[in-house]
């Protein structure tokens, strides 16, 4: 049963993080869940850290200023070095693709976006790859990587000559 | 054979082998095949089934993009043996493994029995209220040419199981009915000569079914008939919200 287990696991993870030869919709498939799962894990670990400097789980007994401001900076020492920066810059592009692509989800899942069922002719051209659908995608890289490159300024002043 | 065109003389088959009565488990066997212009993968196995290895299982039968039969996962994409040309493939090497998200009998012969049973599951046939007059009518039902082309396009479905095997979601979720169960589904909900109406949306409504469909279109890319299973789901989708 073990080795069931296994195999499944690891088709899974092969159908998730493998998109190579389908279209661009299988690479939105891919990104909009790795940028879930890296968003929500974020947001947990961002709580937990800002939830540090009043206290963590005894927030309830609120700590004296002191102690608040001497957690922030800790805090503040730990996380500034260039790894957690490029995270950050990398989760720019996450958060942008994951919003604008969701909206483009959501208009697909109305048939929003898409063509009519027609007739079909060879050469087939299926009409839920629609311009306009595929339009939404690339629009969500396109802000994605604009988010991450205006991150990536903040941090390493790349566009600074 | 005539060997004599441009391109490939001969290929080699990397073909997966499994036996279930054989403890030395799945594997890789390679076969040289000689090449002619216009040869299809399923051309090539059957010459090493006929020719090469007698023990090699498959299924097929028309060998015209017609029954579905011949689905299996070449190169990396699930494709029908008898409708891939060996040339469009444009490699030396051609790796032949069962369709995924099936489980396999032997070789590259895979169990349907889940694909069909999902199929069955959502009434692929007319539902009309008036049953003794479904039977029995002596007129025919018309159409408009519009009220055809709703559907039209869903009902050239083969059943090759070819938009199972690309679906990542059937992959994670066995609840999930897959492509081509839902496009069926879809076909018969916008026949307007069709009256299940709810009766087909109610089932879908549970987060698996259907719900599951996170548009990663691939059914659609891989269908070889020209079916958009993608496009049945998300107006199936539209329905669900809308009416169900």
């Amino acid at each position: 049963m073990a080795g069931v287990g296994v195999s499944v696991v690891v088709n899974a993870l092969k159908t998730w993080l493998i998109p190579l030869r389908y279209g661009v919709e299988r690479w939105s498939y891919t990104l909009q869940r790795v940028s879930g799962v890296a968003i929500t894990l974020y947001f947990v670990a961002h709580v937990v850290e800002t939830g540090n400097v009043v206290g963590g789980a005894g927030v309830w007994s609120v700590p004296p200023y002191e102690f608040a401001e001497m957690v922030w900076n800790e805090t503040k020492t730990f996380l500034a070095n260039p790894l957690f920066d490029a995270g950050l810059a990398l989760l720019a592009f996450m958060i942008f693709f994951h919003t604008v692509n969701g909206v483009r989800l959501v208009l697909a899942h109305f048939g929003i976006i898409l063509g009519k069922p027609t007739r079909p002719e060879y050469p087939y051209r299926a009409a839920s790859m629609s311009k306009a659908q595929r339009g939404v995608f690339w629009l969500s890289v396109l802000l994605a990587v604009a988010a991450m490159v205006y991150a990536l300024d903040v941090f390493f002043k790349v566009l600074q000559l | 054979m005539d060997r004599g065109e441009k391109g490939l003389q001969e290929v080699k088959f990397k073909v997966f082998r499994y036996d279930p009565d054989k403890k030395d488990g799945k594997g890789f066997q390679t076969y040289t095949v000689p090449v002619s212009k216009g040869m299809t993968v399923l051309q090539g196995l059957m010459y090493i089934k006929e020719k090469l290895d007698q023990t090699l299982s498959m299924r097929f039968s028309c060998r015209m993009a017609t029954c579905g039969s011949c689905g299996m996962t070449i190169n990396g994409l699930p494709r029908l043996a008898c409708y891939t040309l060996i040339q469009e493939l444009k490699t030396r090497t051609i790796v032949v493994e069962p369709l995924r998200n099936f489980p396999v009998i032997k070789d590259l012969a895979t169990d349907f029995e889940e694909f069909f049973s999902k199929h069955r599951s959502v009434n692929p046939y007319l539902i009309r209220i008036d049953t003794h007059e479904q039977e029995k009518s002596n007129v025919s039902y018309t159409q408009s040419d519009e009220e055809v082309e709703k559907y039209l396009q869903f009902a050239y479905c083969i059943k090759c199981g070819l938009c199972y095997a690309a679906c990542p979601v059937v992959a994670t979720d066995k609840q999930f009915l897959g492509p081509q169960a839902l496009a069926q589904l879809y076909r018969y909900l916008a026949d307007s000569r069709d009256e299940g109406g709810e009766e087909r949306l109610r089932p879908l409504s549970d987060g698996h079914s259907l719900l599951r469909c996170h548009f990663a279109a691939s059914c659609s890319q891989v269908c070889p008939k020209g079916v958009d299973p993608a496009l049945a789901i998300q107006l199936l989708r539209r329905e669900l919200f809308l009416r169900g």
